[in-house]
């Protein structure tokens, strides 16, 4: 290889170690057996893994962000694959602006919005509610679901479902039978990358959860402001950094999610 | 193809969704930036005012703050470009089989939130952390180079958290370059830098385009990575609202903040048209 490659070569791995480093450091960091990380650690251990696992308190937390998660992104999912099933085999006249209505949020501040938000809510009362956070979570992972699942019924031949519909299969069944096991990888798409901006969320959570639906990313993210970060914090959130690498990479090499964003 | 009512039907439920919760109340922060909050009281006046606007505009502890958070959006987007068009480079013609490797390593920063990774920069940073560790027992340094509470740590975590937004669209526009232009170009006598500034910057600049357009806009609405690895010491536009919408409790004082936030938005999304069109090849 030349130099000039060499070079190059260089540069681009100081780039992805640049962009490794802070999640590696995560995962390493949790590994510390002292109350505060300081590097080189003075001894390694399992001890605040196995705490995490025994905390109740964390526990609470981690269940509230996954159940938030896991019904936001049904919402999400399902609206999600209605309209761009609409958009996409309706020909409706206004698609280009329904379209540009509906992705919207991923270009828009959600700073801003989450600053009218809390007014609202508060006016409602429905301020650190389950149904407010879910509302919210599915509103913010909708966007996502929309621009991945138009992209996958681009993909798909709409004459199978019409050849299943000419030989007598009523609609919902002609597209559960054609279209829909053809989209299910992009379905699946949708619904990891909604989890997951659903269940790391602080920019919008951290303005309008209570006491009573606390998640975990807005109770880390007040550690941080405050006192700073007890290890068994640390512990979890290398935990759960590992799962979501394991999951993207994964992710990646089978259904090639990078050219679904 | 679907009857156009039914096809209304299925596409309701996501567009009663996005207008009604999304963008009704961006409406509705341009009235409340309008209205008074009592000193000392949670009640509201709302008699329109223009008095939190005006206190934006002269109290130089906002206005400082709004250029401290508009050069760090500057300075973000620059070092974001600097290192992802070599990066966007080696993914589309060099990385052949491990592309798809790589390319999950450029979506860490954005599927792991924006709290996960800005906790790692915590433990890497700070003086204790892991670069300091290492520089201190290398025997560079002897005392620990502060990074956690200044401009240049809340940099470094900027720069991690947006620069997918800059490498996605440019590996996007550098895809669409036909393989054999930079032969081309130095078969005809072009020398690689030529071929950079004269061929590829210009058929990518799009890509790059858009990529800064996205990179500027999400630092300047960052609060969280600016607030931890700030240490709270150097607030920005966005931490302000922040703290006056979450623990000042000031709601029409912090609406007027995030309205200033969004005009500013608009007229970089207006400038980045207006070059847009201006680029070799906008009709197309």
């Amino acid at each position: 290889m030349k130099l000039s490659g060499v070079l190059w070569a260089l540069l681009t791995g100081a780039v992805l170690l640049f962009l490794l480093a802070p999640v590696a450091v995560l995962i390493f960091s949790a590994f510390d057996d002292g109350k505060f990380f300081r590097f080189p650690p003075r001894e390694l251990s399992l001890r605040w893994f196995g705490a995490a696992l025994d905390s109740p308190e964390y526990r609470g937390a981690l269940i509230n962000s996954t159940i938030i998660a896991c019904v936001s992104t049904a919402i999400s999912v399902t609206a999600g694959l209605m309209a761009a099933t609409g958009l996409s085999r309706g020909g409706l006249k206004s698609r280009a602006l329904v379209e540009l209505l509906l992705l919207a949020p991923l270009t828009l501040p959600l700073v801003v919005w989450a600053i009218a938000l809390l007014q609202i809510y508060a006016r409602l009362g429905i301020s650190g509610t389950f149904g407010g956070l879910v509302l919210a979570h599915a509103v913010i992972t909708l966007p996502l679901s929309v621009r991945i699942l138009l992209a996958t019924l681009a993909g798909i031949d709409p004459q199978m479902e019409e050849a299943a519909r000419s030989l007598g299969a009523r609609p919902l069944r002609a597209f559960l039978r054609t279209t829909f096991p053809l989209a299910l990888p992009g379905v699946l798409t949708a619904a990891v990358f909604s989890f997951l901006v659903s269940f790391n969320d602080v920019v919008v959570t951290t303005f309008i959860a209570g006491a009573r639906w606390m998640t975990f990313p807005v109770r880390m993210y007040s550690q941080l402001r405050g006192q700073g970060v007890d290890p068994i914090t640390l512990a979890i959130g290398a935990m759960i950094v590992a799962l979501i690498l394991a999951a993207v990479i994964a992710g990646e090499l089978k259904f090639k999610w990078s050219r679904r964003l | 193809m679907l009857a156009a009512k039914s096809a209304r039907g299925l596409v309701a439920p996501a567009v009663l969704l996005t207008a009604g919760v999304f963008l009704a109340p961006f409406l509705l922060l341009l009235a409340m930036s309008l209205w008074s909050q009592p000193p000392g009281s949670l009640m509201l006046d709302v008699t329109p005012t223009g008095e939190h606007y005006r206190r934006i505009t002269t109290d130089s502890y906002y206005m400082t703050g709004l250029a401290r958070t508009i050069w760090l959006s500057l300075a973000t987007t620059a070092i974001c470009a600097a290192l992802a068009l070599p990066l966007a480079w080696w993914i589309v013609r060099r990385a052949g089989r491990f592309r798809g490797l790589v390319l999950a390593v450029v979506l860490i920063p954005m599927v792991c939130g924006a709290l996960l990774p800005t906790l790692g920069i915590v433990n890497l940073i700070g003086p204790l952390g892991v670069l300091n560790g290492t520089l201190k027992s290398l025997g560079l340094i002897d005392r620990s180079w502060k990074l956690l509470g200044t401009q240049a740590g809340i940099l470094i975590g900027l720069v991690h958290a947006f620069l997918p937004l800059m490498v996605l669209p440019l590996v996007a526009a550098m895809d669409r370059l036909p393989r054999d232009a930079e032969g081309a170009a130095m078969s005809l006598g072009a020398r690689r830098r030529a071929v950079w500034t004269r061929i590829i910057l210009p058929l990518c600049a799009p890509g790059l385009l858009a990529g800064s357009a996205l990179v500027f806009c999400a630092t300047l609405t960052a609060f969280v990575t600016p607030l931890i690895l700030g240490q709270g010491k150097i607030p920005t536009f966005a931490t302000m609202a922040y703290q006056q919408a979450s623990l000042v409790l000031d709601w029409p004082f912090a609406s007027a903040l995030a309205v200033v936030m969004l005009a500013i938005l608009a007229a970089i999304g207006a400038l980045g048209w207006a070059i847009r069109q201006a680029l070799p090849g906008a009709a197309r």
